[in-house]
């Protein structure tokens, strides 16, 4: 008995989402001029796919031996700014800041391809609805453990909503109207221009926040969580006074966040499946 | 990608801040999110190929076995239903668990979705594991007695987001913003600063007499069961946990059932004598205290292993069985700061 075709069709049309998500927030990092986690965003966007062709096989776009040199790649670069990030050195906006979970993100993905050949071999004909177990069961279960718990971290650090900018964060001025901050989703969002970029643009930018101090108490969800630490995104967790004035507001970094998860649940998924 | 992509001046982040606030993160916080952690992993168990099959109706079918009609009754009923639309309850069950886990890792959700765990736990407790066995006389905490879900119920009640008692920090161990000059209130205003401080962090919701009782709960209950006549054959106990495990599992589990088998009794009686053992840890001052956690985590990852991993690696589990669940709550009941005078 396999995994229902829906379910996996579910996660696989998932990961087309983010992928085209991502893709989307490339471009339109570059046309607003907006700073996003380039390297993480391209990740995305590749095992996005990748992952979309191990859950359905007519979604595969290249065979397991494209893909390898990629993923292997990506490990390397991952790998490459943690060791960068030991040396605390200041991170510039379009690397991400934390790398370890997308170098364990891109070796679960050489996992899956290399590891679980015959997995890869016969999902051409089923897909990934009725895998043989893997002989490295106990190192995807890690995978899928560590994939979880970067959710949870990441889901914990998720703003409950879009903190009120404050003039001294407020974004650059734009250059173009396309370029104005979105409008707020919440009433508790000061009132802003309204937006002039497509509708696609404009779902980009809903959660934009600004590289700010710690939320408001009006935005901390204070009444249910009297004793927890505040949200620590790395937008939040600046010291009370870091105001870099001169720094542009991040690219949607609560749909940035929700890719995250995404991604790191379908891959939990994919690792369980392999057990 | 180039830099030219980033626009512009690059923004240089907080990070050190961050890692710090990172590193002082809320003792109770870190369970919760353990808790929710393990809530995914159960809902990624749930979504595996077998639970989609005749298997699992069948598995909660046989939970019913030697409960009393009562219990019974209600569990072969919900079993028929289940195995009626498995695919579409199955389905269900997985999502609800995926949404308690996220639920309880995002902040504004966290009391929701600890009080839908609890429910959760209770129906589940009942309806799929027969009241773990405890009715049945089959409950030995080397089989997962007295259930998994019920230690999920205690630690979401455990780790409640309200503080009966504060937390006891120290001081360098508080939040950034709370040491800034404006975030502080008053001493004397503060109402936690009147209270005594949480000994551990599943007493700042419940208070200490509350969790203290329910620590020794488990234990004891633990321990009771042991002793039942069912537990005493530990070695086949074990050696049923091991089809469908991976060799060097199977392995382990049938060199320790083999060693066990002529020693059933005393190696019950043992097992019951550390249960209680650890029972008393939380009345014990700070230092022998946290050596007794040290050894309730050590028999809980025992204890896991002895469950075969709670079948994760069979590909027909649907949670990671007792001894991560013990492990967790034996971290909640880790002293937080040696009280005045009881070192």
């Amino acid at each position: 008995m396999g995994a229902p075709i829906w379910l996996t069709a579910s996660f696989a049309a998932l990961m087309l989402t983010v992928a085209t998500y991502c893709a989307g927030r490339l471009a339109v990092a570059r046309r607003w001029q907006r700073p996003t986690e380039l390297d993480t965003d391209a990740g995305h966007v590749l095992m996005g796919l990748a992952m979309a062709g191990l859950l359905v096989s007519r979604l595969r776009l290249l065979p397991a031996a494209a893909w390898e040199p990629i993923f292997a790649a990506g490990a390397a670069w991952f790998a490459w700014q943690l060791l960068r990030s030991r040396r605390r050195t200041a991170a510039a906006s379009w690397r991400c800041l934390h790398p370890a979970p997308h170098l364990v993100e891109c070796a679960a993905m050489l996992y899956m391809f290399f590891a679980a050949t015959p997995l890869t071999a016969r999902a051409a004909v089923t897909g990934m609805t009725a895998l043989p177990p893997s002989r490295f069961s106990v190192l995807a279960l890690l995978m899928a453990l560590f994939m979880v718990g970067y959710v949870v971290r990441v889901a914990d650090r998720l703003p409950p909503r879009t903190p009120t900018p404050t003039p001294a964060m407020a974004p650059a001025p734009a250059p173009t109207p396309a370029m104005a901050p979105a409008p707020a989703p919440t009433p508790a969002m000061a009132p802003a221009p309204a937006l002039t970029a497509a509708p696609a643009n404009r779902a980009l930018a809903f959660a934009v926040s600004s590289a700010s101090p710690a939320p408001t108490p009006t935005s901390a969800p204070s009444d249910a969580l009297t004793s927890l630490d505040t949200p620590a995104t790395p937008e939040t967790s600046a010291p009370a006074g870091y105001a870099p004035t001169a720094a542009r507001p991040q690219l949607a970094p609560r749909c940035a966040a929700l890719c995250k998860i995404a991604m790191g649940l379908t891959m939990a998924y994919m690792l369980v499946l392999m057990l | 990608m180039s830099q030219s992509l980033a626009v512009g001046d690059p923004v240089v982040r907080p990070a050190a801040a961050h890692e710090r606030v990172a590193a002082a993160l809320d003792p109770r916080r870190a369970l919760q999110l353990a808790l929710g952690a393990l809530w995914l992993l159960d809902g990624m168990l749930q979504f595996q190929p077998s639970m989609f099959g005749r298997g699992f109706p069948q598995m909660l079918a046989g939970s019913a076995q030697g409960n009393p009609a009562v219990v019974a009754r209600p569990i072969t009923w919900s079993a028929g239903i289940i195995g009626h639309h498995v695919v579409a309850l199955n389905a269900l069950f997985a999502a609800i668990q995926l949404l308690l886990g996220l639920g309880i890792a995002w902040r504004p959700a966290v009391k929701f979705a600890l009080a839908g765990s609890v429910a959760w736990s209770l129906a589940v407790w009942w309806l799929g594991e027969g009241l773990g066995g405890v009715l049945a006389g089959t409950a030995s905490p080397v089989n997962g007695a007295p259930g998994a879900v019920l230690l999920y119920a205690l630690l979401a009640v455990l780790l409640w987001p309200a503080d009966r008692l504060p937390a006891a920090r120290h001081p360098a161990d508080r939040h950034p913003a709370d040491r800034h000059p404006a975030a502080r209130l008053p001493a004397a205003r503060h109402p936690a600063a009147r209270a005594p401080a949480a000994p551990f962090t599943a007493a700042r919701a419940v208070g200490r007499p509350v969790a203290q009782a329910s620590w020794l709960v488990v234990w004891l209950g633990l321990a009771a069961l042991e002793l039942l006549p069912a537990s005493r054959a530990i070695g086949r106990t074990i050696a049923d946990t091991t089809p469908g495990e991976p060799a060097w599992l199977t392995g382990i589990d049938a060199h320790l059932a083999s060693a066990l088998t002529r020693h059933g009794l005393l190696a019950a009686v043992a097992l019951a004598v550390v249960l209680v053992v650890v029972a008393t840890g939380t009345f014990l001052p700070c230092r022998p205290a946290r050596a007794i956690i040290v050894l309730a985590v050590a028999l809980a990852a025992a204890l896991w292993l002895a469950q075969g991993l709670g079948g994760i690696l069979t590909g027909s589990a649907t949670d990671p069985d007792t001894g991560p669940l013990l492990a967790l709550l034996a971290l909640a009941f880790w002293p937080l700061a040696p009280s005045p005078g009881r070192t």
